[in-house]
């Protein structure tokens, strides 16, 4: 009776490594944390989550994550300052029209919002909360191939990425000119951004990104700067940044009034 | 989701994010005054993206009247703890605002004391 209660012990365990097992081999065959890095299922660095940007260090020289005393050509430095003499009286920003801010800026500044990365092999998807701005970067697949005619530009542009070992490399072009956001640039810009993942003393994961903007339109040298990002508390959600409904709302209350004449 | 309040300066939230329907600015708002504090009886309170608008009927020395504010984004003051049935038209709230920089009626929430005492 002792000997078959014994016996009855180790086949429980048994079962219970087993399970164990076969469970932990379905989250490995998911992701498997090696080293510092989770990682996919094809063993690329995993950046899948929901981040938070880490302030800058306070350095002055910098504003919304880019150099104060860019590079400028003469040029493009008249038409900002032309740009500045009109908006600034009244403060005005893209942002009070609902408008996103646009790479870099989407990167770089946010607002302080979160972002989320959603990573699939061929595709990882960007999605900041602010304005719900969106960067889908192609990695393979027809998608990452994709004609110059048939692009367009765009205030976030056109991204394609490949991996260097552990590090995303992110190529950024067909952008829209834009004076209307810190990180002013030309529509011939080309933005590369490199991430890399790493973990902090907590255990977190970070999240570092070394952009780099080459515009020789605008600038006389390209801008380099550093982004960080932590990742954010499993129960932090992204939120929908609905915006436009005041000003459809306006617009419907002016066809009211114009139908009630 | 309290860790994932979001410490920002408030200038640089509505340089982000300022009104779209009254297309106001951060421009008349001095931020070096964060706390001044003005209490009155909701008429308005539209949570919203990318401001929030905020009317009160205040009654002080000057005298019983409607002053309209602006505030954070929704996202925002979700994160900093507000909840659809914390404010409701008729209740007694108190702002902490910075003033408009030409001392005129108004200015910009950055806090709020809902009628129950919870503050966001």
């Amino acid at each position: 009776m002792r000997r078959m209660r014994k016996l009855e012990g180790k086949v429980r365990a048994w079962k219970t490594l087993l399970r164990t097992t076969v469970g932990m081999g379905s989250v490995v065959a998911m992701m498997c944390v090696c080293g510092a890095a989770v990682r996919a299922a094809d063993n690329h660095p995993d950046f899948t989550g929901v981040w938070r940007g880490m302030r800058g260090n306070g350095d002055p020289n910098f504003v919304r994550g880019w150099p104060k005393d860019m590079p400028l050509r003469d040029e493009a430095r008249q038409r900002r300052e032309a740009y500045h003499a009109l908006v600034d009286p009244n403060g005005e920003t893209p942002g009070g029209w609902c408008v996103g801010t646009g790479m870099p800026g989407s990167l770089l500044e946010s607002g302080g919002y979160p972002m989320e990365i959603i990573q699939k092999p061929e595709q990882i998807t960007v999605i900041y909360e602010a304005h719900t701005e969106m960067q889908r970067i192609y990695i393979s697949g027809p998608k990452a191939h994709v004609s110059d005619g048939d692009l367009f530009p765009t205030r976030n542009g056109f991204s394609t990425g490949h991996w260097e070992g552990d590090t995303l490399v992110v190529e950024t072009d067909h952008l829209k000119e834009q004076f209307d956001q810190t990180a002013v640039h030309s529509a011939n810009a080309r933005i590369t951004t490199r991430y890399r993942m790493s973990q902090g003393e907590d255990g977190k994961r970070i999240l570092t990104a070394e952009l780099t903007m080459t515009d020789p339109d605008f600038y006389t040298k390209p801008v380099t700067v550093t982004k960080t990002w932590v990742e954010a508390e499993p129960d932090a959600r992204m939120m929908l940044y609905e915006c436009t409904e005041p000003t459809w709302e306006e617009h419907l209350q002016a066809l009211e009034a114009k139908a009630a004449q | 989701m309290k860790s994932l309040v979001l410490v920002l300066s408030a200038a640089g939230m509505i340089g982000l994010a300022a009104p779209a329907i009254a297309h106001h600015s951060a421009a008349p708002f001095d931020f070096t005054i964060r706390d001044a504090k003005v209490t009155g009886v909701v008429k308005e309170f539209e949570v919203a993206n990318p401001h929030t608008k905020i009317v009160l009927m205040v009654s002080d020395d000057k005298g019983a009247r409607e002053i309209e504010f602006e505030g954070h984004s929704r996202n925002n003051y979700y994160r900093q703890g507000w909840r659809p049935a914390l404010v409701k038209v008729g209740d007694t709230i108190t702002l902490l605002i910075a003033p408009r920089k030409d001392g005129s009626d108004g200015g910009y929430a950055l806090n709020v004391i809902a009628a129950d005492g919870t503050e966001f």
